[in-house]
């Protein structure tokens, strides 16, 4: 009797995670679907793969420079990762480990400025930038982006769990504070730089708005422009928007899965 | 002293190389365009582009694409900021935001009264970009309706092309009916998320949801309501229509040959001719409001036009390339309704070949030549700063009016939300 109901359970908790898998993985495979099958067909709702890929390639590569674009958004995205973690890391240890009056009140202030939505100082920002002679160039995206406040707390947060012991028996051992960063803090810490580089190239990767309003000439754009450009046009042909979207998938999911790992292991805080 | 005389000479080719460039750059001038759809709108400026460049080979046009509402946002959020930097020299906008650029960022556009002959133009096409007697854009595509139909579905429930000349909205939802019963079609792709149908009708008496010195004219609107009224009893008809959610889902339905007929702009033409259905479609008027003083079967939905920046650098020669290009060649009009399908609004182009011609996927019917005949009969409107908060204020109340509300009430509910918003 207990034997059924244990079987009843497993039978039900697997169907609801079946539907659930089925509910995250179809929209990826509909992605991939809609690839293969012209416009017409993704419209009328057909779910087998079709032969129009080759068609829908080449005719997004003849509408848009790809080669380009997504040298563009690799850039903005590597680059910019590159830059806001060296920035914001260095800030996150440096706010757990320095003692000051001030530091809990600054800190506080800098929690604040994440509850501003971007749109609201979005306007100022512009002006800022053209002041600067940075319009459509590729520093004007990156500058605001590198002091992530999100970036800076979860580096401090991370660093509460990190064993001050190890600080203090370096320093014993005659190491400079840049070289306790260095050659201590950053292998201890690579689960956490690894949560951090998912999050944070996956947002620039994505980044739209602000992008949108800097850039200004077709050599310039980024993927996630081109892509919403391709989608909205009068009669969009959804086998090309579904190429674009594949090519732009791709590399979050090549960066999920390298350091899938150790993202897992990142954000539950594990330290050896 | 090899050396030294190797500098001097990379000097010199140098300096000539700057001023070569000099030079050049003196006499070429480019034109930065901002558009929507490449293969639309973008598609008709680079036509434009290139016979301007025939008596004008030094100008050269910069085409750049956004999603419209990516361009909107850009150019609100750059108009806004104040500065002038990275503005295009032409750009293009949607007519229903047209009173909301040219109000809020005055001295922002170029009038072009003057540059431009208007009297060539649909007049509802002027009127909409005029503030003060001066007029700002090169009127573009026209939003002209009609009702296109699946000639085959209908002759099946037994109506021809005449049955659907000169009817009311209320003989359409007869005849829709009898389609029903008769071959299961629904009528109609219905979203009860997009209040269009209710501009469409609106503007088909000749009035909006403002009054020309825009004020809301909701309540007390006998225009208003009778069109409200019509769009609820076609609501409340739910047999003859398939509601649909979304844009791709409302396309859908008449593209896979479901849905037997639909109203909307001429833009939608192109749409309509990819669905492979040759020989099926037909064009008919757009019904009428009945009992209602000033209206008509003509009406627009959408639509755009071309504004040049004050701030260009390069504005005369945008001007210019304007008032040569869109502001005459009929010949220039001609191609791009047969390359893009845009239909545009200047009057004299439905002389032209490209406007005569019939079209075999309409069964040989001269559409072209009858969407400019409904174009010039479109009643010019105010669309005002606020028709997007009173769109969404009418699409609040559809699906309550769809399950049999209260006309009144809806209309009570709609002008004090539109009053509330535009305070």
């Amino acid at each position: 009797m207990s034997r059924l109901a244990a079987n009843l359970r497993a039978a039900l908790v697997y169907g609801l995670l079946s539907l659930a898998a089925f509910l995250s993985i179809f929209p990826f495979f509909w992605m991939l679907v809609g690839t293969t099958n012209t416009a017409a067909d993704i419209i009328k709702g057909k779910v087998s793969f079709g032969g129009a890929l080759s068609q829908n390639i080449s005719n997004l590569f003849a509408q848009v420079d790809m080669l380009q674009v997504f040298w563009n958004s690799a850039f903005l995205a590597v680059v910019g990762t590159i830059l806001t973690l060296a920035v914001s890391s260095l800030a996150g240890y440096a706010f757990e480990m320095f003692q000051s009056k001030t530091r809990e009140r600054l800190f506080s202030v800098l929690l604040l400025i994440l509850s501003i939505p971007f749109a609201a100082i979005m306007v100022p920002l512009f002006v800022m930038m053209a002041k600067l002679k940075l319009i459509n160039t590729f520093t004007a995206i990156l500058l605001p982006i590198i002091a992530s406040v999100f970036i800076i707390f979860y580096f401090r947060q991370a660093t509460k769990a990190f064993p001050r012991e190890l600080r203090d028996a370096a320093k014993i051992d005659g190491l400079k504070e840049w070289q306790i960063f260095i050659y201590i803090y950053l292998p201890v810490m690579r689960s956490t730089y690894a949560a951090a580089i998912i999050i944070v190239f996956l947002a620039n990767w994505n980044n739209y708005l602000w992008p949108l309003i800097v850039l200004q000439t077709n050599e310039n754009k980024t993927l996630t422009l081109v892509i919403s450009s391709l989608a909205s046009s009068y009669y969009p042909d959804y086998g090309v928007v579904m190429v674009a979207t594949v090519l732009a998938t791709l590399p979050t999911v090549i960066v999920f899965f390298l350091l899938q790992r150790r993202f897992v292991e990142g954000l539950t805080g594990s330290i050896k | 002293m090899n050396k030294m005389l190797a500098r001097v000479r990379n000097t010199a080719i140098f300096a000539s190389g700057i001023s070569l460039l000099a030079l050049s750059s003196a006499m070429a001038t480019e034109i930065t365009v901002w558009s929507w759809d490449p293969n639309f709108n973008g598609a008709t400026m680079k036509e434009a582009a290139a016979r301007y460049a025939v008596t004008h080979p030094d100008v050269t046009v910069n085409l750049v694409d956004f999603a419209k509402a990516d361009l909107e946002q850009k150019l609100q959020a750059q108009l806004a900021s104040g500065t002038t930097d990275g503005l295009p020299d032409i750009v293009l906008v949607e007519d229903y935001g047209a009173q909301k650029y040219l109000l809020s960022f005055p001295g922002a556009f170029e009038p072009l009264n003057g540059k431009i002959d208007y009297s060539g133009f649909a007049p509802y096409k002027v009127q909409l970009a005029t503030v003060d007697d001066k007029t700002y854009s090169l009127p573009f595509d026209s939003g002209v309706t009609g009702l296109f139909y699946r000639t085959d579905i209908l002759a099946e429930a037994g109506f021809t092309a005449a049955d659907l000349q000169d009817i009311t909205w209320d003989q359409f939802i007869d005849i829709a009916e009898v389609v029903k019963e008769k071959t299961g079609h629904p009528m109609l792709g219905i979203d009860l998320n997009d209040a269009g149908a209710v501009r469409v009708l609106l503007q088909s008496a000749g009035k909006w949801y403002f009054t020309p010195d825009g004020q809301p004219d909701i309540a007390g609107s006998a225009t208003f309501k009778a069109a409200l009224e019509t769009y609820a009893k076609l609501l409340q008809a739910k047999e003859i229509y398939k509601p649909v959610s979304g844009w791709t889902e409302y396309t859908g339905g008449f593209t896979s040959g479901e849905v037997a007929s639909v109203f909307t702009g001429v833009w939608m033409t192109a749409t309509i001719k990819a669905a492979d259905m040759s020989g099926k479609w037909g064009v008919a008027p757009l019904p009428k409001l009945a009992g209602v003083e000033g209206a008509t079967h003509a009406s627009n939905l959408g639509g755009s036009s071309w504004y040049v920046l004050s701030s260009s650098a390069e504005k005369d020669q945008a001007v210019d390339l304007l008032a040569e290009v869109w502001g005459k060649d009929v010949d220039f009009y001609q191609k791009i309704l047969v390359d893009q399908g845009a239909v545009g609004s200047l009057l004299a182009a439905r002389e032209g070949e490209a406007y005569k011609a019939t079209d075999a996927y309409f069964g040989g019917q001269a559409v072209w030549q009858s969407f400019s005949d409904w174009l010039a009969q479109i009643p010019p409107v105010n669309y005002g700063i606020f028709t997007n908060e009173a769109d969404a204020a009418v699409a609040a109340q559809l699906p309550t009016l769809a399950n049999g509300g209260s006309v009144d009430d809806a209309i009570a509910a709609i002008d004090a939300q539109v009053r509330a918003q535009i305070q």
